[in-house]
């Protein structure tokens, strides 16, 4: 029997992929609290190209195993392209993308809508970890330092992404405001029916024409 | 090793042991004299052996088993016990995993092992022959052996002992060494099985010997094909394998029909 992949490397990548999850779940206690309830719940990741299938199994523990085979019957499966779960995991809104996608989803929805939510209110404890290598006092120093660039990582990324939008549209002029191009697409498909409902009256005619001749 | 070859070895009074051939009944004595000597240090040549994948080849193995909560699981020549001790969580409190070893030295190691990391209550040691089990008929609902097969002295027996045993439904899994699909890492695997294997074995286990048998019996066990066969000949159903690690690991899978 010939296997797509080599059974071991896919194997290999759910083990390291439910390692790191399960790693990162430890640092969230509240999330895993919310995933017990959900124990027993299996999503099969079905990828066409590559193909490749992969199942993830809530555990009454709140942990996720990650396996390349399953035969659970009452799954939720999520099909579609390498590319359509890759815009899935970039989408600001992933609940919007998921439904309005090329992602087909056969089964029960709620499970995977709630698991999204989750991992959007996943708050990592990152200063546990430290404060069990470094000590008390040394781990949250490092930590409230941690904090401290990320916050302004994310303040200036947030500001930088601002500015860069203010200069384009008013300084540079290089591209015209969000409303003016809505307004100029709205009227190119207004002119775009006239164009349709013209000729479909010409060629009204020219078959008035042809009759009467 | 072939079909025919087979057939001819169960004629006879005599089989293989590594690449001699020896008494049918001394097998046992000299397969168990083996696993006796490297009991102690299985764990750690497994993972310098095959660098940490077997641990991959055993978590398919348990995942193509669908193992559920409250069955039964027989782990035959599960040594020490890396199998039964997930078995022991899959199956849960209303379940039972019974590990199985013909050998008293291995069952030590892994019962010992086994204790330590928690896994107790749902989990019984069987010290027993694959060849005649010694369960009521129809009475487990899984059956796995890894990398026992190729030590039992008659294969064809140990898999029809299995499917006396096993439910209607049940399934067999085998995790064994097979032969790799493509020529080149066949001598790959011949170098490191011939010359770096029993050198690791002298150094890391101090037992040359037992780790140059483990080779060669490696190389006497029945390709993916001919196992498949062997399975089919004791009535097992439904039966495929998969390659691992390019042929050089398959587990083959058979259901009791």
């Amino acid at each position: 029997m010939q296997d797509q992949h080599d059974p071991a490397l896919l194997t290999a990548a759910t083990a390291a992929l439910e390692a790191t999850i399960n790693q990162a779940l430890t640092l969230a206690p509240g999330a895993r609290k919310e995933l017990a309830e959900m124990a027993d719940t299996v999503i099969a990741i079905d990828c066409s190209t590559p193909a490749v299938a992969i199942f993830i199994t809530i555990t009454e523990q709140g942990k996720l195993e990650v396996s390349g085979y399953s035969e659970a019957k009452n799954k939720t499966l999520v099909r579609g392209s390498l590319e359509d779960f890759l815009a899935l995991a970039i989408a600001d809104d992933p609940a919007a993308m998921l439904i309005n996608s090329d992602l087909e989803i056969i089964g029960q929805t709620a499970p995977l809508l709630t698991l999204q939510q989750i991992i959007t209110r996943m708050d990592l404890d990152w200063e546990a970890p430290l404060v069990n290598v470094l000590g008390d006092v040394a781990g949250h120093q490092l930590a409230q330092w941690l904090r401290g660039v990320f916050s302004w990582s994310k303040d200036a990324s947030q500001s930088l992404r601002r500015q860069l939008s203010e200069f384009i549209l008013e300084e540079g002029r290089l591209s015209p405001p969000a409303a003016e191009l809505d307004v100029f697409f709205d009227d190119i498909q207004s002119l775009g029916l006239r164009v349709d409902r013209l000729a479909s009256q010409l060629q009204r005619l020219a078959r008035n024409v042809d009759g009467r001749d | 090793m072939t079909d025919e070859t087979r057939r001819a070895e169960d004629r006879q009074d005599t089989t293989h042991f590594g690449f001699t051939t020896v008494n049918r009944d001394d097998k046992v004595h000299l397969v168990r004299g083996v696993f006796d000597s490297v009991a102690s240090r299985y764990d750690i040549m497994n993972d310098l052996m095959s660098v940490g994948i077997h641990r991959l080849w055993k978590r398919f193995t348990i995942e193509l088993s669908a193992v559920r909560p409250g069955q039964t699981v027989l782990d035959i020549a599960g040594g020490t016990g890396d199998l039964s001790a997930r078995f022991s969580t899959l199956v849960g409190a209303q379940g039972k995993v019974i590990l199985a070893d013909i050998n008293a030295s291995m069952l030590a190691v892994g019962r010992d092992k086994l204790l330590d990391a928690g896994a107790f209550g749902n989990l019984h040691m069987v010290q027993c022959d694959a060849q005649t089990l010694p369960f009521l008929d129809n009475s487990i609902d899984c059956i796995t052996i890894a990398f026992g097969l190729r030590n039992v002295t008659d294969k064809q027996l140990a898999l029809e002992s299995m499917e006396r045993v096993l439910k209607p439904g049940g399934r067999l899994l085998v995790l064994e060494f097979s032969k790799p699909t493509s020529a080149l890492l066949q001598k790959v695997y011949d170098t490191y099985s011939f010359r770096i294997l029993p050198m690791m074995g002298r150094l890391v286990a101090n037992d040359e010997d037992s780790y140059r048998y483990l080779a060669e019996s490696i190389r006497q066990h029945p390709d993916q094909e001919t196992l498949l066969g062997m399975m089919e000949e004791a009535s097992f159903v439904d039966c495929q394998y998969h390659n691992m690690t390019g042929g050089i690991v398959a587990v083959h899978r058979g259901i009791k029909a």
